[in-house]
């Protein structure tokens, strides 16, 4: 950040005079508004692709009152959810029930600062980019512990201790499956992830079709991150028809809010990350967006990498709507006894592949086989 | 040296599931007492939606006791109507016109039909699995558009009559059903595809609450439970009443496809069979229905022979009995009503203890238990 | 557990997911499969023989009260009084829909066919007297003086015309004079409405007897309950 703040310094001679730092903090704020602004926003519009995409599959038509196509109903969702009552149990733990929420939102948002959006679009390039994500998105199972004890409903309290149990089992199916993309760029920084799946053989470049290994990662990837975010068919926290709601049950009005907003901003993280690590970040088939003008690079990668973690979001959103939920003993089995052991065997081979063939994939072994 | 259960002293606990909670099926109530997820016990304590029907039915006349019966399981009303004209029918002596026994045949199908449809969209959407739900009320709708036709109303039918039934078929409508049978019978191994054989769905339901058979019939359970747990009974085939003798159908029972025979998923898996030869009967039906009058000569002061009769037809939830006794009045001395679900939930306590949380939801899910039936 | 079953199981999870999941993408993309109807813009007809709100056609009701006699849950209630053409004359009649249960007994049971289902069935009130129909829409104690002043006149014709035979048969018979008094003739016809509400029985209603304006009926039914 703060090397950006001293380019840009230096490029608008207009702020020349102003402090670094006081640029740093300017830009700081900036992006962080603008990132909540995102988050906001497909908080909102996902809820409404959720609801048009699960009435498309029921049969059914969704939302489609409150402004062209039902557009609108997230705003008209968001008013209700303000002017409602904000409701505190009685026995409730007040202190812990009112920070819970805002843990859950931090851990989910706090994600986003490293997501590579574009070819410079990033809040933060930390070198430790994976890392950070997986790290923080761990505070949500604390937040979710905390809404689900300071209730004091046993729902509530049953939602939140499946909620601990399944993240900490799927926090290492989760790292283990991103790992291959990590060994092969070399790099835990997202932005060297992304770019290490560049080159003009277009869709081969990316990690999915390195190799083998990396295409089942993917899968596994995207299976255990489901799981590590509560997606149907893991969403046993909340399994509205044993737990009612689970660790939100009694929330309600913009705490409840939210839990919802952090839900999706969860599955736009996990959307966004299997993109930069598996399916090309913002790299455009067979084109460089990089050799473009700093403004259209960036603004053709952005729109890239957004398409790319949207379709994911469908995907995530039409297994939800298909696929039963598991039970929490099924989940646990699946995590240790199928997911665990199927990353390491993964992992173990895409860095046996590595070893072997100098770290090139099957298609610049086959590219460079041709020519 | 204490072990480390001894040194952390857990609790039981005690969970109130119900009267209101999503997966219920109403107003149930369930008590549960669970060591972590793992239930303990769990106790239902039903009682919450007595509305007195017995009672009623000793204060109405016999015929004004045919709305209230559509009440008594509002999934199948068609069901109870029928079975209410039958025991009165059987009291009284009353010969009812075949065409007559074939409507009613129709539409208890129908509703059979409907009703397992039911059982299965909100067994499925019990499982977390939304989808199908929908799919089965798109079809349920269309059997309530037959019931609308025949009878005007969409939900509480109070179609049949003592001696017949309360309207001939509307034009038209055996072909609109024959274009419902068309339209559905494929419907059925979609599910299959969709939900019933998916191995999430299969790992919750096979093994789960398994009935031995001879639990099943100890604990008078009736219907799909009872064949579920692989016991062949089916009162259309094994006392036979109405026209049933003349249609042929198979019984479907539980096999312990993929576990053991009497589990959850056995008796799911026979409500969607029974659809299958529910669809069977009705095409035959359709096919044999003669002309003909649709309503026997009852006096409309009707007082049917001092006596006492118990009729029971096999309704999509088991076994519905009427047990009549009559002292020659207009309304019935003692009006005694058995139900499937109500005698369902004795088994309820013995097959749930050490499962799981998600998996009484399963348990009520595949009892297909409903309230109205269980209070009366 | 073996490895091939372990692979098996993966297998199958993968193979039925995959399954159910184009079932739901075919329905997803199918514009065609849509049913959802948008309800107050487009409505379906109700069948013919839909059984919607009640409706009672009174100029054809001879309240003969074999409706109110059939209905399970008292949910009609009417009073008549017997006009001068010893027909009878509907004071009111009132169905609370808020109670009846469309289950047709009435409908059935009514010999002129006057009382008929409609196909409405769009009502939502805030206030559970205007669930109760009135079809009879004179106040009952105006319908009620009208025939007993009718009947009173026809009654008084009758005495006026009993008088001149009685004074055209005075000569012959003074002995007949006795039983044709004019309190008499009047006695013979009943016009005390009370008493034949009471007679019909209307347990539910909420008009139980007397003359009641709609409004003290309304009251009455939230009273209750
Ligand atoms: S439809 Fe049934 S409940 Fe309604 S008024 Fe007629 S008989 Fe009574
Ligand atoms: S049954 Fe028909 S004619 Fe008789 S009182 Fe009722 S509405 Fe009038």
């Amino acid at each position: 950040m703060e090397a950006l703040a001293r380019s840009l310094v230096s490029a608008v001679p207009a702020i020349a005079g102003v402090p670094l730092w006081t640029v740093t903090l300017l830009m700081m704020v900036l992006s962080a508004a603008v990132l909540l602004a995102f988050a906001l926003t497909f908080g909102g519009l996902g809820s409404y692709v959720l609801r048009k995409v699960a009435g498309d599959i029921q049969v059914r038509i969704g939302p489609n009152r409150v402004g062209p196509y039902g557009l609108l109903q997230f705003l008209a969702d968001g008013a209700k959810l303000l002017l409602k009552e904000d409701i505190i149990p009685a026995k409730a733990d007040r202190f812990l029930f009112i920070l819970a929420p805002y843990l859950v939102f931090v851990g989910s948002f706090a994600a986003f600062v490293v997501l590579p959006f574009g070819v410079g679009l990033t809040a933060s390039d930390l070198n430790i980019g994976v890392y950070y994500v997986m790290a923080v998105t761990s505070l949500v199972v604390v937040g979710i512990l905390m809404a689900g004890w300071a209730s004091n409903n046993k729902w509530a309290l049953l939602g939140g201790m499946r909620a601990a149990a399944q993240i900490v089992s799927y926090e290492i199916p989760v790292g283990m499956a991103i790992m291959p993309a990590v060994l092969i760029a070399g790099s835990l920084s997202l932005q060297d992830i992304v770019r290490s799946q560049g080159g003009l053989l277009g869709i081969f470049g990316w990690n999915l079709f390195h190799n083998p290994f990396t295409f089942f990662s993917f899968f596994l990837y995207f299976t255990a991150a489901q799981a590590e975010t509560n997606q149907t068919p893991f969403d046993i926290p909340e399994a509205e028809s044993e737990l009612v709601s689970g660790y939100n049950v009694e929330y309600s009005g913009i705490r409840y809010a939210f839990f919802f907003l952090a839900e999706f901003g969860d599955m736009f993280v996990v959307a966004a990350l299997a993109t930069a690590c598996f399916l090309g970040g913002w790299h455009v088939p067979f084109f460089r967006a990089e050799a473009l003008p700093a403004l259209w690079g960036n603004l053709l990668s952005l729109a890239v990498f957004l398409i790319k973690a949207f379709a994911l979001v469908l995907v995530m959103m039409w297994v939800r709507w298909t696929l039963p939920r598991l039970r929490v003993d099924q989940l646990m089995r699946m995590s240790w006894k199928y997911l665990v052991p199927l990353t390491f065997v993964n992992l173990l081979g895409v860095s046996l592949w590595l070893l072997i063939f100098k770290g090139k994939g099957i298609p610049a072994l086959i590219a460079s086989l041709i020519g | 040296m204490t072990t480390p259960a001894e040194a952390l002293p857990t609790q039981e606990m005690l969970i109130n599931m119900g009267p209101q909670h999503p997966s219920t099926h109403g107003v149930l109530r369930v008590l549960l007492r669970t060591d972590g997820e793992v239930v303990v016990n769990a106790k239902p304590d039903v009682g919450y939606l007595h509305r007195a029907l017995e009672k009623i039915g000793e204060r109405v006349t016999y015929a004004q006791f045919m709305p209230f019966t559509d009440r008594l399981d509002y999934l199948a009303s068609m069901n109870c109507n029928c079975a209410w004209a039958w025991a009165v029918e059987k009291l009284a002596g009353i010969e009812v016109p075949e065409r007559a026994e074939y409507i009613r045949v129709i539409v208890a199908e129908l509703n059979r039909i409907s009703s397992h449809l039911i059982a299965f969209g909100s067994f499925t959407a019990d499982m977390g699995a939304f989808t199908p739900f929908l799919y089965s009320i798109r079809e349920r709708e269309r059997v309530n558009d037959l019931f609308e036709e025949i009878c005007g109303n969409r939900l509480t039918y109070n179609f049949a009559r003592i001696g017949g039934v309360s309207a001939d078929l509307p034009q038209g409508f055996l072909e609109k059903t024959k274009e419902f049978l068309d339209y559905f019978e494929p419907k059925i191994p979609e599910y299959n595809n969709l939900i019933s054989y998916n191995k999430i769905f299969l790992h919750r339901l096979a093994n789960v609450a398994v009935v031995t058979a001879e639990e099943a019939v100890a604990y008078g359970l009736t219907g799909p439970n009872l064949r579920g747990s692989g016991v062949a009974f089916d009162l259309r085939r094994d006392e036979p009443y109405s026209v049933y003798p003349k249609l042929e159908f198979n019984v479907c029972v539980g096999t312990g496809e993929r576990g053991q025979v009497g589990d959850c998923f056995d008796r799911y898996m026979v409500r969607i069979n029974e659809m299958r030869e529910s669809v069977k009967i009705l095409r035959q039906a359709i096919a044999q229905i003669p002309e003909g009058p649709v309503l026997a000569k009852v006096p409309r002061l009707f007082k049917p022979p001092a006596g006492e009769v118990y009729f029971r037809s096999e309704c999509p939830r088991g076994e519905t009995g009427f047990y009549v006794i009559s002292d020659g009045t207009v309304n019935p001395y003692r009006l005694k009503i058995r139900t499937g679900s109500f005698v369902t939930m004795n088994v309820f306590e013995k097959v749930t203890k050490g499962l799981m949380i998600a998996d009484i939801v399963a348990v009520i899910g595949s009892f297909d238990i409903i309230l109205p039936e269980i209070d009366r | 557990m073996g490895l091939k079953q372990y692979i098996a199981d993966i297998v199958e999870a993968v193979v039925t997911t995959a399954k159910g999941m184009r079932i739901t993408a075919r329905y997803g993309v199918d514009a065609k499969e849509e049913i959802t109807q948008q309800y107050p813009e487009v409505r379906r007809e109700p069948s013919e023989r839909f059984r919607g709100f009640l409706h009672n056609d009174i100029a054809r009701c001879t309240s003969c009260t074999m409706c109110v006699k059939v209905c399970p849950v008292d949910c009609i209630s009417l009073e008549a009084v017997r006009g001068a053409d010893k027909k009878m004359v509907l004071a009111s009649y009132d169905i609370n829909i808020g109670r009846c249960m469309y289950c047709g007994l009435c409908v059935e049971a009514c010999p002129t066919k006057c009382l008929t289902h409609t196909s409405g069935y769009e009502k939502a009130s805030v206030d559970r007297g205007e669930l109760i129909l009135h079809f009879v829409h004179e106040d009952p104690a105006e319908i009620k003086a009208r025939v007993a002043k009718q009947v009173a006149e026809a009654a008084a014709k009758a005495a006026e015309a009993a008088k001149a035979a009685e004074a055209a048969k005075a000569a012959e018979s003074p002995k007949m004079t006795e039983s044709l008094r004019p309190g008499k003739a009047e006695g013979s016809i009943v016009p005390a409405a009370p008493a034949f509400a009471a007679a019909v029985g209307n347990p539910g209603g909420g008009n139980p007897g007397g003359p009641k304006a709609p409004d003290a009926a309304k009251e009455e039914w939230e009273k209750k309950g």
